[in-house]
Protein backbone atom coordinates (compact mmCIF):
# COMPACT_ATOMS: atom_id res chain seq x y z
CA UNK A 1 0.00 0.00 0.00
CA UNK A 2 1.37 3.44 -0.85
CA UNK A 3 0.56 6.29 1.48
CA UNK A 4 1.13 9.97 0.93
CA UNK A 5 0.06 12.34 2.68
CA UNK A 6 0.39 16.13 3.29
CA UNK A 7 3.23 16.01 1.15
CA UNK A 8 5.20 19.51 0.53
CA UNK A 9 8.28 20.15 -1.41
CA UNK A 10 10.18 22.91 -2.44
CA UNK A 11 12.83 23.98 -5.76
CA UNK A 12 14.77 26.55 -3.72
CA UNK A 13 12.46 29.34 -2.93
CA UNK A 14 9.66 27.83 -4.81
CA UNK A 15 6.72 25.80 -3.18
CA UNK A 16 6.34 22.83 -5.75
CA UNK A 17 4.19 20.47 -4.01
CA UNK A 18 1.71 22.07 -1.83
CA UNK A 19 0.01 19.50 0.19
CA UNK A 20 -0.53 16.14 -1.66
CA UNK A 21 -2.66 13.28 -0.75
CA UNK A 22 -2.44 9.66 -2.57
CA UNK A 23 -3.22 6.34 -1.68
CA UNK A 24 -2.92 3.38 -3.60
CA UNK A 25 -3.18 -0.63 -3.19
CA UNK A 26 -1.12 -3.18 -5.37
CA UNK A 27 -2.14 -3.70 -8.87
CA UNK A 28 -3.07 -0.46 -9.43
CA UNK A 29 -2.29 2.40 -11.64
CA UNK A 30 -3.02 6.06 -10.78
CA UNK A 31 -3.05 8.76 -13.55
CA UNK A 32 -1.38 12.13 -12.51
CA UNK A 33 -2.45 14.83 -14.90
CA UNK A 34 -2.07 18.18 -15.16
CA UNK A 35 -0.81 20.74 -17.41
CA UNK A 36 2.99 21.77 -17.97
CA UNK A 37 4.72 23.46 -14.68
CA UNK A 38 2.01 22.37 -12.44
CA UNK A 39 4.25 20.05 -9.98
CA UNK A 40 3.64 16.52 -11.38
CA UNK A 41 7.21 15.82 -12.12
CA UNK A 42 8.47 17.03 -8.82
CA UNK A 43 6.09 15.05 -7.12
CA UNK A 44 7.86 12.05 -8.89
CA UNK A 45 10.92 13.32 -7.77
CA UNK A 46 9.68 13.89 -4.22
CA UNK A 47 9.03 10.04 -3.97
CA UNK A 48 12.26 9.05 -5.47
CA UNK A 49 14.34 10.97 -3.39
CA UNK A 50 15.42 13.22 -6.09
CA UNK A 51 13.44 16.36 -4.27
CA UNK A 52 13.46 15.94 -0.67
CA UNK A 53 10.11 16.91 0.80
CA UNK A 54 9.89 19.72 3.69
CA UNK A 55 6.61 18.72 5.11
CA UNK A 56 4.61 15.19 4.95
CA UNK A 57 4.68 11.63 4.97
CA UNK A 58 5.44 9.10 2.29
CA UNK A 59 5.01 5.45 3.22
CA UNK A 60 5.59 2.19 1.34
CA UNK A 61 3.66 -1.07 2.96
CA UNK A 62 4.14 0.62 6.18
CA UNK A 63 7.82 1.98 5.78
CA UNK A 64 8.70 5.50 5.63
CA UNK A 65 10.22 6.72 2.38
CA UNK A 66 10.46 10.57 2.97
CA UNK A 67 13.35 12.18 3.90
CA UNK A 68 15.73 9.02 2.98
CA UNK A 69 18.29 8.97 -0.04
CA UNK A 70 17.21 7.86 -2.91
CA UNK A 71 19.31 4.51 -3.47
CA UNK A 72 17.34 3.81 0.32
CA UNK A 73 14.36 4.33 -1.15
CA UNK A 74 15.50 1.89 -4.49
CA UNK A 75 16.12 -0.62 -2.18
CA UNK A 76 12.69 -0.42 -0.36
CA UNK A 77 11.45 -1.03 -3.51
CA UNK A 78 10.81 1.84 -5.49
CA UNK A 79 11.71 2.07 -9.36
CA UNK A 80 11.62 5.45 -11.33
CA UNK A 81 11.70 6.48 -14.87
CA UNK A 82 12.31 9.76 -15.30
CA UNK A 83 10.48 12.25 -18.00
CA UNK A 84 14.23 12.06 -20.26
CA UNK A 85 14.83 8.32 -19.79
CA UNK A 86 18.45 8.97 -18.37
CA UNK A 87 20.14 6.42 -20.22
CA UNK A 88 23.65 6.69 -19.06
CA UNK A 89 25.96 7.74 -21.80
CA UNK A 90 28.91 5.20 -22.51
CA UNK A 91 27.55 2.03 -20.68
CA UNK A 92 25.66 -0.66 -23.06
CA UNK A 93 22.57 -2.00 -22.76
CA UNK A 94 24.13 -5.11 -20.96
CA UNK A 95 25.46 -2.41 -18.01
CA UNK A 96 22.19 -0.24 -17.67
CA UNK A 97 20.66 -3.19 -17.30
CA UNK A 98 23.32 -5.12 -14.40
CA UNK A 99 23.13 -2.11 -12.80
CA UNK A 100 19.34 -2.25 -13.17
CA UNK A 101 19.94 -5.43 -10.97
CA UNK A 102 21.29 -3.70 -7.84
CA UNK A 103 17.78 -2.90 -6.81
CA UNK A 104 17.86 -6.20 -5.55
CA UNK A 105 20.14 -7.67 -3.08
CA UNK A 106 21.40 -11.04 -2.47
CA UNK A 107 20.63 -12.32 -5.69
CA UNK A 108 23.10 -14.85 -6.98
CA UNK A 109 24.72 -14.80 -10.14
CA UNK A 110 22.74 -17.33 -11.55
CA UNK A 111 19.55 -15.49 -10.75
CA UNK A 112 20.99 -11.83 -12.03
CA UNK A 113 21.66 -14.05 -15.86
CA UNK A 114 17.91 -15.57 -15.72
CA UNK A 115 16.56 -12.06 -14.95
CA UNK A 116 18.35 -10.24 -17.70
CA UNK A 117 18.11 -13.25 -20.30
CA UNK A 118 14.07 -13.04 -19.57
CA UNK A 119 14.44 -9.13 -19.92
CA UNK A 120 16.19 -9.96 -23.63
CA UNK A 121 13.63 -12.21 -24.01
CA UNK A 122 10.29 -10.21 -23.66
CA UNK A 123 12.81 -7.23 -25.43
CA UNK A 124 14.04 -8.69 -28.49
CA UNK A 125 15.76 -5.60 -30.04
CA UNK A 126 17.18 -4.78 -26.23
CA UNK A 127 18.88 -8.44 -26.67
CA UNK A 128 19.83 -7.98 -30.40
CA UNK A 129 21.71 -4.37 -29.11
CA UNK A 130 23.09 -6.22 -25.58
CA UNK A 131 26.79 -4.64 -26.58
CA UNK A 132 25.47 -1.80 -28.48
CA UNK A 133 25.71 1.36 -26.05
CA UNK A 134 22.53 2.36 -24.29
CA UNK A 135 22.84 6.07 -25.91
CA UNK A 136 22.55 5.10 -29.56
CA UNK A 137 19.46 2.70 -29.75
CA UNK A 138 16.02 4.44 -30.66
CA UNK A 139 14.41 6.54 -28.62
CA UNK A 140 11.65 4.19 -28.75
CA UNK A 141 14.30 1.56 -27.71
CA UNK A 142 15.55 3.89 -25.00
CA UNK A 143 12.17 4.26 -23.58
CA UNK A 144 12.17 0.50 -23.14
CA UNK A 145 15.88 0.13 -21.36
CA UNK A 146 14.47 2.68 -19.11
CA UNK A 147 11.48 0.59 -18.19
CA UNK A 148 13.56 -2.86 -18.33
CA UNK A 149 15.99 -1.28 -16.30
CA UNK A 150 13.57 -0.70 -13.65
CA UNK A 151 12.05 -4.06 -14.18
CA UNK A 152 14.64 -6.28 -13.54
CA UNK A 153 14.46 -4.75 -9.66
CA UNK A 154 10.74 -6.17 -9.26
CA UNK A 155 9.86 -2.72 -7.74
CA UNK A 156 6.44 -2.51 -5.62
CA UNK A 157 6.48 0.73 -6.66
CA UNK A 158 7.14 2.28 -10.16
CA UNK A 159 6.68 6.35 -10.82
CA UNK A 160 6.79 6.72 -14.73
CA UNK A 161 7.56 9.94 -16.51
CA UNK A 162 6.08 10.86 -19.76
CA UNK A 163 6.62 7.49 -21.45
CA UNK A 164 5.19 8.62 -24.60
CA UNK A 165 6.88 11.26 -25.15
CA UNK A 166 8.30 11.82 -28.35
CA UNK A 167 7.18 8.39 -29.43
CA UNK A 168 6.01 6.89 -32.81
CA UNK A 169 2.46 5.40 -31.73
CA UNK A 170 2.98 1.78 -32.14
CA UNK A 171 6.09 2.18 -29.78
CA UNK A 172 3.87 4.14 -27.55
CA UNK A 173 1.63 0.99 -27.76
CA UNK A 174 4.36 -0.91 -27.26
CA UNK A 175 5.22 1.22 -23.60
CA UNK A 176 1.79 0.68 -22.41
CA UNK A 177 1.42 -2.97 -22.33
CA UNK A 178 4.60 -2.90 -20.40
CA UNK A 179 2.88 -0.83 -17.92
CA UNK A 180 0.09 -3.32 -18.26
CA UNK A 181 2.45 -6.17 -17.49
CA UNK A 182 3.94 -4.42 -13.73
CA UNK A 183 0.71 -3.73 -12.83
CA UNK A 184 -0.42 -7.44 -13.17
CA UNK A 185 3.02 -8.55 -11.56
CA UNK A 186 1.58 -6.82 -9.04
CA UNK A 187 3.16 -3.49 -8.78
CA UNK A 188 1.42 0.15 -8.12
CA UNK A 189 2.43 2.31 -10.55
CA UNK A 190 2.17 6.42 -10.42
CA UNK A 191 1.94 7.20 -14.29
CA UNK A 192 2.79 10.68 -15.53
CA UNK A 193 1.46 11.06 -19.07
CA UNK A 194 0.12 13.66 -21.32
CA UNK A 195 -1.51 11.77 -23.28
CA UNK A 196 -4.02 11.26 -22.01
CA UNK A 197 -6.40 8.93 -23.93
CA UNK A 198 -3.44 6.05 -23.83
CA UNK A 199 -3.02 7.12 -19.99
CA UNK A 200 -6.77 6.24 -19.41
CA UNK A 201 -6.70 2.76 -21.02
CA UNK A 202 -4.56 1.51 -18.41
CA UNK A 203 -5.17 3.80 -15.51
CA UNK A 204 -7.31 2.31 -12.62
CA UNK A 205 -7.82 5.64 -11.41
CA UNK A 206 -6.65 9.52 -11.92
CA UNK A 207 -5.66 12.98 -9.99
CA UNK A 208 -5.42 16.19 -11.84
CA UNK A 209 -2.61 18.34 -10.60
CA UNK A 210 -2.96 22.07 -10.61
CA UNK A 211 -0.19 24.40 -8.80
CA UNK A 212 1.29 21.40 -6.70
CA UNK A 213 -2.23 20.70 -5.22
CA UNK A 214 -4.66 17.70 -6.65
CA UNK A 215 -7.99 19.91 -7.87
CA UNK A 216 -9.96 16.80 -9.18
CA UNK A 217 -9.49 13.05 -8.53
CA UNK A 218 -11.60 10.15 -10.76
CA UNK A 219 -12.23 6.63 -11.88
CA UNK A 220 -10.66 5.87 -15.30
CA UNK A 221 -13.72 3.95 -16.49
CA UNK A 222 -15.84 6.43 -14.92
CA UNK A 223 -17.69 8.31 -17.90
CA UNK A 224 -18.54 11.92 -15.95
CA UNK A 225 -15.24 11.63 -14.07
CA UNK A 226 -13.19 11.55 -17.88
CA UNK A 227 -15.41 14.51 -19.26
CA UNK A 228 -14.64 16.71 -16.02
CA UNK A 229 -10.87 15.74 -16.62
CA UNK A 230 -10.85 16.56 -20.39
CA UNK A 231 -12.46 20.13 -19.24
CA UNK A 232 -10.00 20.67 -16.58
CA UNK A 233 -6.85 20.13 -18.67
CA UNK A 234 -8.44 21.14 -22.02
CA UNK A 235 -7.29 18.16 -24.10
CA UNK B 1 78.75 10.40 -34.95
CA UNK B 2 76.95 8.12 -37.37
CA UNK B 3 73.19 8.03 -37.45
CA UNK B 4 72.82 4.76 -36.12
CA UNK B 5 75.11 5.80 -33.11
CA UNK B 6 72.93 8.70 -32.58
CA UNK B 7 69.84 6.00 -32.69
CA UNK B 8 71.52 4.03 -30.19
CA UNK B 9 73.17 5.60 -28.10
CA UNK B 10 71.44 9.53 -27.64
CA UNK B 11 67.65 8.79 -28.93
CA UNK B 12 66.83 5.43 -28.08
CA UNK B 13 67.76 6.23 -24.06
CA UNK B 14 66.31 9.46 -24.45
CA UNK B 15 63.34 8.01 -25.39
CA UNK B 16 63.05 5.02 -23.22
CA UNK B 17 63.72 7.80 -20.27
CA UNK B 18 60.74 10.12 -21.66
CA UNK B 19 58.79 6.67 -21.70
CA UNK B 20 59.32 6.00 -17.80
CA UNK B 21 58.88 9.82 -17.07
CA UNK B 22 55.48 9.39 -18.78
CA UNK B 23 54.73 6.43 -17.22
CA UNK B 24 55.65 7.82 -14.16
CA UNK B 25 53.51 11.12 -14.73
CA UNK B 26 50.18 8.79 -15.79
CA UNK B 27 50.44 7.57 -12.36
CA UNK B 28 50.07 10.44 -11.08
CA UNK B 29 48.01 11.44 -13.34
CA UNK B 30 45.63 8.57 -12.97
CA UNK B 31 44.43 9.14 -9.75
CA UNK B 32 43.61 12.44 -10.30
CA UNK B 33 41.97 12.07 -13.45
CA UNK B 34 39.38 10.01 -11.76
CA UNK B 35 38.99 12.10 -8.74
CA UNK B 36 37.97 14.67 -11.10
CA UNK B 37 36.08 12.71 -13.73
CA UNK B 38 33.79 11.07 -10.84
CA UNK B 39 33.09 13.62 -8.59
CA UNK B 40 34.15 17.12 -10.58
CA UNK B 41 37.12 17.73 -7.83
CA UNK B 42 40.43 19.29 -8.79
CA UNK B 43 42.21 17.36 -6.04
CA UNK B 44 44.71 20.30 -5.33
CA UNK B 45 46.29 17.59 -3.08
CA UNK B 46 46.71 14.93 -4.98
CA UNK B 47 50.79 15.98 -4.95
CA UNK B 48 50.78 15.69 -1.50
CA UNK B 49 49.11 12.38 -1.57
CA UNK B 50 52.10 11.17 -3.75
CA UNK B 51 54.46 12.58 -1.32
CA UNK B 52 53.01 11.24 1.51
CA UNK B 53 53.04 7.52 -0.02
CA UNK B 54 57.00 8.40 -0.78
CA UNK B 55 57.49 9.12 3.01
CA UNK B 56 55.37 6.47 4.21
CA UNK B 57 57.33 3.73 1.75
CA UNK B 58 60.82 5.41 3.19
CA UNK B 59 59.51 5.29 6.69
CA UNK B 60 58.32 1.46 6.10
CA UNK B 61 61.63 0.28 4.40
CA UNK B 62 63.69 2.02 7.30
CA UNK B 63 61.48 -0.48 9.82
CA UNK B 64 62.40 -3.20 7.47
CA UNK B 65 59.75 -3.35 5.22
CA UNK B 66 60.66 -4.88 2.15
CA UNK B 67 59.43 -3.53 -1.70
CA UNK B 68 57.61 -5.67 -2.93
CA UNK B 69 55.30 -5.46 0.25
CA UNK B 70 55.36 -1.69 0.11
CA UNK B 71 53.91 -1.90 -3.04
CA UNK B 72 50.50 -3.03 -1.24
CA UNK B 73 50.57 -1.90 1.91
CA UNK B 74 51.20 1.88 1.05
CA UNK B 75 48.18 2.09 -0.93
CA UNK B 76 46.15 0.10 1.37
CA UNK B 77 47.20 2.39 3.83
CA UNK B 78 46.40 5.66 1.59
CA UNK B 79 42.79 4.00 1.67
CA UNK B 80 41.48 5.46 5.23
CA UNK B 81 43.62 8.60 4.77
CA UNK B 82 41.50 9.24 1.28
CA UNK B 83 38.19 8.23 2.70
CA UNK B 84 38.72 10.33 5.90
CA UNK B 85 39.61 13.27 3.71
CA UNK B 86 36.57 12.87 1.27
CA UNK B 87 34.41 12.33 4.20
CA UNK B 88 35.92 15.41 6.13
CA UNK B 89 36.80 17.90 3.79
CA UNK B 90 35.14 17.16 0.65
CA UNK B 91 31.84 16.31 1.11
CA UNK B 92 30.88 18.99 3.67
CA UNK B 93 31.20 21.37 0.94
CA UNK B 94 30.62 19.25 -1.79
CA UNK B 95 26.80 20.13 -2.30
CA UNK B 96 27.49 24.02 -2.23
CA UNK B 97 27.13 26.32 -5.04
CA UNK B 98 30.32 27.13 -5.64
CA UNK B 99 31.91 23.59 -5.03
CA UNK B 100 34.51 23.62 -7.83
CA UNK B 101 35.86 26.77 -6.12
CA UNK B 102 35.38 25.24 -2.43
CA UNK B 103 37.06 21.94 -3.17
CA UNK B 104 39.79 23.50 -5.25
CA UNK B 105 40.56 25.65 -2.23
CA UNK B 106 39.99 23.24 0.90
CA UNK B 107 42.42 20.70 -1.37
CA UNK B 108 44.94 23.21 -1.44
CA UNK B 109 45.17 24.06 1.76
CA UNK B 110 45.59 20.40 2.90
CA UNK B 111 48.22 20.19 0.22
CA UNK B 112 50.15 23.12 2.19
CA UNK B 113 48.79 21.48 5.47
CA UNK B 114 50.37 18.28 4.80
CA UNK B 115 54.07 20.10 2.91
CA UNK B 116 54.19 21.27 6.41
CA UNK B 117 53.97 18.47 8.28
CA UNK B 118 56.18 15.99 6.07
CA UNK B 119 58.60 19.00 6.87
CA UNK B 120 58.18 18.66 10.73
CA UNK B 121 58.81 15.04 10.31
CA UNK B 122 60.61 14.15 8.07
CA UNK B 123 62.49 17.73 7.56
CA UNK B 124 63.28 19.64 4.53
CA UNK B 125 66.26 17.39 3.23
CA UNK B 126 65.75 15.31 -0.20
CA UNK B 127 66.16 11.45 0.59
CA UNK B 128 67.19 8.95 -1.87
CA UNK B 129 65.98 5.26 -1.25
CA UNK B 130 67.88 2.55 -2.82
CA UNK B 131 66.84 1.33 -6.09
CA UNK B 132 64.87 -1.81 -5.76
CA UNK B 133 66.02 -3.75 -8.86
CA UNK B 134 69.73 -2.52 -9.40
CA UNK B 135 71.59 -2.96 -12.68
CA UNK B 136 70.70 -2.39 -16.46
CA UNK B 137 69.83 -4.62 -18.80
CA UNK B 138 71.06 -4.20 -23.09
CA UNK B 139 68.55 -4.29 -25.36
CA UNK B 140 69.39 -3.80 -29.42
CA UNK B 141 72.86 -2.33 -27.51
CA UNK B 142 70.99 -0.02 -25.75
CA UNK B 143 71.67 -0.02 -21.79
CA UNK B 144 68.32 0.56 -20.27
CA UNK B 145 68.40 0.63 -16.42
CA UNK B 146 66.11 -2.16 -14.99
CA UNK B 147 64.37 -0.37 -12.63
CA UNK B 148 63.07 2.33 -15.28
CA UNK B 149 61.79 -1.02 -17.46
CA UNK B 150 60.34 -2.34 -14.10
CA UNK B 151 58.54 1.15 -14.16
CA UNK B 152 57.02 1.34 -17.20
CA UNK B 153 55.78 -2.40 -17.13
CA UNK B 154 54.23 -1.98 -14.30
CA UNK B 155 53.07 1.12 -14.90
CA UNK B 156 51.36 0.07 -17.69
CA UNK B 157 49.82 -3.64 -15.70
CA UNK B 158 48.42 -0.83 -13.48
CA UNK B 159 47.01 1.76 -15.85
CA UNK B 160 45.33 -1.75 -17.89
CA UNK B 161 44.23 -2.73 -14.19
CA UNK B 162 42.41 0.13 -13.67
CA UNK B 163 40.85 0.73 -16.97
CA UNK B 164 39.59 -3.14 -16.47
CA UNK B 165 37.84 -2.32 -13.27
CA UNK B 166 36.17 1.34 -14.82
CA UNK B 167 35.81 -0.20 -18.12
CA UNK B 168 34.77 -3.89 -17.93
CA UNK B 169 33.09 -4.82 -14.21
CA UNK B 170 29.72 -3.93 -12.62
CA UNK B 171 31.59 -1.74 -10.09
CA UNK B 172 33.46 0.31 -13.04
CA UNK B 173 29.22 0.48 -14.57
CA UNK B 174 28.33 2.00 -10.90
CA UNK B 175 31.48 4.67 -11.24
CA UNK B 176 30.90 5.75 -14.35
CA UNK B 177 27.05 6.09 -13.94
CA UNK B 178 27.64 7.79 -10.87
CA UNK B 179 29.71 10.05 -12.59
CA UNK B 180 27.37 10.96 -14.94
CA UNK B 181 23.93 11.08 -13.18
CA UNK B 182 24.37 10.61 -9.51
CA UNK B 183 20.31 10.75 -9.25
CA UNK B 184 19.66 8.49 -11.38
CA UNK B 185 22.94 5.92 -10.72
CA UNK B 186 21.32 6.19 -7.00
CA UNK B 187 17.44 5.85 -8.34
CA UNK B 188 18.84 2.04 -9.80
CA UNK B 189 20.36 1.07 -6.07
CA UNK B 190 24.29 2.34 -6.32
CA UNK B 191 25.22 3.37 -2.90
CA UNK B 192 26.15 7.27 -4.68
CA UNK B 193 28.23 8.61 -1.44
CA UNK B 194 29.84 5.42 -0.69
CA UNK B 195 31.28 5.10 -4.61
CA UNK B 196 32.18 8.67 -4.12
CA UNK B 197 33.92 8.12 -0.91
CA UNK B 198 35.65 4.77 -2.33
CA UNK B 199 36.70 6.50 -5.72
CA UNK B 200 38.65 9.73 -3.92
CA UNK B 201 39.96 7.15 -1.66
CA UNK B 202 41.35 4.84 -4.85
CA UNK B 203 42.65 7.98 -6.58
CA UNK B 204 44.44 8.63 -2.98
CA UNK B 205 44.99 4.96 -2.92
CA UNK B 206 47.07 5.47 -6.83
CA UNK B 207 48.72 8.53 -5.97
CA UNK B 208 50.05 6.27 -2.75
CA UNK B 209 51.49 4.19 -5.07
CA UNK B 210 53.52 5.96 -7.69
CA UNK B 211 54.72 7.61 -4.18
CA UNK B 212 56.07 4.28 -3.87
CA UNK B 213 57.07 3.46 -6.74
CA UNK B 214 58.55 6.67 -8.18
CA UNK B 215 60.65 7.52 -4.78
CA UNK B 216 63.79 5.41 -5.78
CA UNK B 217 64.06 7.77 -9.54
CA UNK B 218 62.99 11.11 -8.79
CA UNK B 219 63.88 10.99 -4.45
CA UNK B 220 61.70 12.12 -1.75
CA UNK B 221 61.55 15.68 -0.54
CA UNK B 222 58.29 17.55 1.29
CA UNK B 223 57.39 19.26 -2.19
CA UNK B 224 57.99 16.97 -4.31
CA UNK B 225 54.05 16.78 -5.04
CA UNK B 226 54.11 19.93 -6.73
CA UNK B 227 56.42 18.92 -9.14
CA UNK B 228 54.58 16.54 -10.91
CA UNK B 229 51.34 17.44 -9.76
CA UNK B 230 51.82 20.53 -12.29
CA UNK B 231 52.80 17.57 -15.26
CA UNK B 232 49.91 15.68 -13.75
CA UNK B 233 47.50 18.15 -14.33
CA UNK B 234 48.52 19.23 -17.85
CA UNK B 235 47.88 15.68 -18.86
CA UNK B 236 44.71 15.21 -17.35
CA UNK B 237 43.50 18.41 -19.20
CA UNK B 238 44.90 17.61 -22.32
CA UNK B 239 43.54 13.86 -22.09
CA UNK B 240 40.48 15.07 -21.42
CA UNK B 241 39.86 15.65 -17.51
CA UNK B 242 38.16 12.57 -16.21
CA UNK B 243 39.29 10.36 -19.14
CA UNK B 244 41.52 7.11 -18.13
CA UNK B 245 42.95 6.72 -21.80
CA UNK B 246 43.05 10.38 -22.41
CA UNK B 247 45.94 10.72 -19.74
CA UNK B 248 47.49 7.65 -20.96
CA UNK B 249 47.61 9.21 -24.18
CA UNK B 250 48.55 12.68 -23.10
CA UNK B 251 50.98 11.53 -20.59
CA UNK B 252 53.19 9.29 -22.75
CA UNK B 253 52.95 11.90 -25.49
CA UNK B 254 53.76 15.10 -23.49
CA UNK B 255 56.81 13.71 -21.92
CA UNK B 256 58.01 12.12 -25.47
CA UNK B 257 57.80 15.61 -26.70
CA UNK B 258 59.39 16.63 -23.98
CA UNK B 259 62.16 14.20 -23.74
CA UNK B 260 62.83 14.70 -27.89
CA UNK B 261 62.74 18.85 -27.72
CA UNK B 262 65.20 18.42 -25.49
CA UNK B 263 67.64 17.11 -27.75
CA UNK B 264 67.06 19.70 -30.54
CA UNK B 265 66.12 23.10 -28.18
CA UNK B 266 67.45 24.31 -24.67
CA UNK B 267 66.37 22.04 -22.00
CA UNK B 268 64.53 25.36 -20.72
CA UNK B 269 62.12 25.80 -23.47
CA UNK B 270 60.58 22.36 -23.25
CA UNK B 271 58.60 23.12 -19.86
CA UNK B 272 56.62 26.34 -21.92
CA UNK B 273 55.99 23.91 -24.97
CA UNK B 274 54.46 21.33 -22.54
CA UNK B 275 52.41 24.25 -20.71
CA UNK B 276 51.44 25.53 -23.78
CA UNK B 277 49.99 22.56 -25.25
CA UNK B 278 47.90 22.77 -21.91
CA UNK B 279 46.72 26.55 -22.22
CA UNK B 280 46.10 26.03 -26.44
CA UNK B 281 43.94 22.71 -25.15
CA UNK B 282 42.30 25.18 -22.65
CA UNK B 283 41.03 27.75 -25.15
CA UNK B 284 40.36 25.54 -28.64
CA UNK B 285 39.69 22.28 -27.30
CA UNK B 286 38.56 22.48 -23.38
CA UNK B 287 37.08 18.53 -23.72
CA UNK B 288 40.75 17.40 -24.26
CA UNK B 289 41.33 14.62 -26.60
CA UNK B 290 39.40 12.60 -25.16
CA UNK B 291 35.64 12.85 -23.43
CA UNK B 292 35.34 12.48 -19.65
CA UNK B 293 34.77 9.73 -17.53
CA UNK B 294 31.45 8.40 -18.13
CA UNK B 295 30.36 10.04 -21.12
CA UNK B 296 32.65 7.66 -23.33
Amino acid sequence: MLQISALHSHYGLSHVIQGIDIEAAPGEVIGIFGRNGVGKTTLLKTIAGWVKPSQGAIRLGGEALDGLTPDRICHAGVGFVPEDRRIFPGLTVEENLSLGLLQVKGRSSRDEKRVVEGIYDRFHRLGERRHQLGTTLSGGEQQMLAMARVMVGKPRLVLIDEPSEGLAPMIVAEIFAIVRELREQGAIILLVEQNIHEALSVADRFHVVERGQIVFSGEAENAGDRERLLKLIAV
Amino acid sequence: MTAIDYLQFVLAPQVVNGLALGVAVVLVALGLTIIFGMLDVINMSHGEFYAIGAYAALALAAAGVGFWFLLVLVPVLMIPLGMAAERLLIRPVFGSKDRHVTTLLVTFGLGLIVEDVLKIIFGANTQRPPTPIPGASEMFGIILPNYRLFLILVGAAIVLGVAYVVYRTRLGAMVRAAAFDRNMAASLGVPVSLVYAGTFAFGVGLAGLAGVLLAPIYSVFPTMGRDFILLAFTVVIVGGMGSIWGAVVAGLLLTQVQALASLVISPVWTDPIVFGTMVAFLVFRPQGLFGRLGHA
